[in-house]
């Protein structure tokens, strides 16, 4: 379970003009969970997402994850947190680009020490997965944006972990990409993974298949 | 005697290092006086990048801070050319009223800073950092002898008269020296190697039975004797010379700068069995202090094979 609890999160500017980017959130999502989180460009949506990675800290207020005080973590160990439990989509795929598909995919699982055939049938499956395993020896530069879109997913996925963060994953996509992105959302909530999609995409709104969708306006739960 | 390359090189340094060590210590008593871990307030939050910011400050002077003892060390021995009388650093500690006072306050100092590194090392290795309250408090007293350190290292340099002549270490570590130094020449020098000896076995023992605090104890006995019996007994071995008893001598380039080896297994042997009261590092003290025992045998051994005789 993720829990927020009385979450604010202020950038500060300069010493005289912070941005509140969130205000008093409370919110709980359950294992298993699709979550929609929309709202306008400047929400707080990237803001929650951010905070539920580790990535950032909040202003005030706290984030537990299966009883762990997320917000409270030292870096070195919000990290191995985040590689172990947590797969981040982005908007702009944040691949390297000079890299092969086979070679972004297998960024994560470095840290992992883990034995070379163990990583190849990782690798494998999840390239099988998301049907990009014809271009796995492509570099990522040279691929559409489409199948930029699915190497990072696979790379998000690659390490199987409970939860998958999506930051605005459709937002550098054409409407039959994102509707093709739709059906792996849905392929992976089958899969009993927490998905949490930050998105203003009008395309998420209504599916039968996520299970809360949240407006989030000015830093606020509407 | 300030504008000394090697001093001006350690006094600048201070001055760095005062600059960044007030800023620590400002933050420190703020982290101390406020740290609640499991408050999730903004200023908990605060306080949590000042900490980490702090501990960062802290940690790379104090990294610094202990191999430049060593550096000390040489400095001591390279202006020793310029000051009339002094064969060695010896001569240069004696050159100034500040000299002793200094040098027994870096060694003082190396191992506190040492005690502070390896606390700060343990406490971010645990995800709840749970010594990162008593790093800080502990940081509070140690700044005040960091700062005497710095302050007195300057009188020190700044007092030296490079036109009056000095003591050579011939005469400073002799029966007839008029200072403290002569005390150790009424001591028997077969009574001084076996309770070198007997402290070794002693810290031996106490580490096949675990008894950590005696171990502890052991090694800071272990440290006096050692550094006693290296001037009365050990150092002759190294000079070949019955009567030369200097402990800097052989920091330099005519002994192949074997003090300096000699000065790093002996601190890094006995600080980490200082530390045995907290942490398990008996083997890391066994070792050093084992190879410091063995690379000073080795020269009494050298000289009776060599001689057929001991001095």
């Amino acid at each position: 379970m993720i829990q927020l609890k009385d979450i604010t999160k202020r950038y500060e500017i300069n010493k005289n003009n912070t941005i509140t980017a969130l205000k008093d959130i409370n919110l709980e999502i359950k294992e298993g969970e699709l979550i929609v989180l929309k709202g306008a460009s400047g929400s707080g949506k990237s803001t929650i997402l951010s905070l539920i990675a580790g990535l950032s800290k909040p202003t005030s207020g706290e984030v537990v994850i299966d009883a762990k005080h997320i917000s409270k973590l030292p870096d070195n160990f919000a990290s191995i947190f985040r590689r172990d439990n947590i797969g981040f989509i982005f908007q702009k795929y944040n691949l390297i680009p000079n890299l092969s598909v086979e070679e972004n995919i297998l960024l994560p699982l470095i840290p992992l020490n883990l034995d070379t055939k163990v990583a190849e049938l990782k690798l494998q499956k999840v390239m099988d997965k998301f049907e990009i395993i014809h271009k796995k020896n492509n570099i990522v530069k040279n691929l559409s944006g489409g199948e930029q879109q699915r190497v990072a997913i696979a790379r998000a996925n690659v390490n199987d972990p409970k939860i998958i963060l999506a930051d605005e994953p459709t937002a550098n996509l054409d409407k039959k990409l994102s509707i093709s992105f739709i059906e792996i959302l849905k392929q992976m909530k089958s899969s009993n993974k927490t998905i949490i999609v930050a998105t203003h995409d009008p395309l998420f709104f209504g599916l039968d298949f996520v299970d809360r969708e949240i407006e989030i306006s000015r830093g606020n739960i509407i | 005697m300030l504008l000394n390359p090697e001093v001006l090189t350690l006094l600048i340094l201070d001055f760095v290092f005062a600059f960044f060590g007030i800023i620590a210590f400002i933050l420190s008593v703020k982290i101390f006086l406020k740290w609640d871990l499991s408050s999730t307030s903004e200023s908990q939050y605060r306080l949590e990048k000042q900490a980490f910011l702090a501990s960062t400050i802290i940690k790379y002077i104090f990294l610094i801070k202990v191999p430049l003892f060593l550096f000390f060390v040489f400095t001591l021995d390279k202006i020793a050319d310029v000051l009339v009388g002094a064969m060695c650093g010896a001569g240069v500690v004696d050159a100034s009223g500040y000299g002793i006072y200094l040098l027994l306050l870096k060694i003082l100092n190396i191992y506190i800073f040492a005690f502070w590194l390896t606390l700060h090392f343990n406490d971010m290795k645990k995800e709840q950092q749970p010594y990162t309250r008593l790093k800080f408090g502990v940081f509070i007293p140690i700044f005040f002898l960091f700062m005497a350190e710095l302050i007195v290292e300057y009188f020190m340099f700044s007092d030296i008269d490079i036109h009056q002549m000095v003591d050579c270490c011939g005469t400073l570590y002799s029966n007839s020296s008029a200072s403290y130094i002569s005390v150790l020449f009424k001591i028997n020098t077969v009574f001084l190697v076996g309770l070198f000896y007997g402290t070794y076995i002693a810290m031996f023992l106490s580490y096949l039975y675990k008894k950590r605090y005696i171990f502890s104890v052991l090694n800071v006995l272990f440290l006096f004797i050692s550094i006693v019996s290296l001037i009365m007994f050990f150092g002759t071995y190294i000079y070949e010379l019955p009567t030369h008893h200097c402990p800097f001598c052989f920091l330099q380039k005519d002994y192949n700068y074997v003090g300096y080896l000699i000065y790093v297994l002996l601190f890094v042997g006995t600080f980490n069995g200082i530390v045995c009261m907290f942490l398990d590092r008996f083997k890391t003290s066994l070792y050093f202090n084992s190879l410091y025992v063995v690379l000073v045998s080795s020269y009494v051994v050298v000289y009776y094979l060599k001689n057929g005789v001991l001095l």
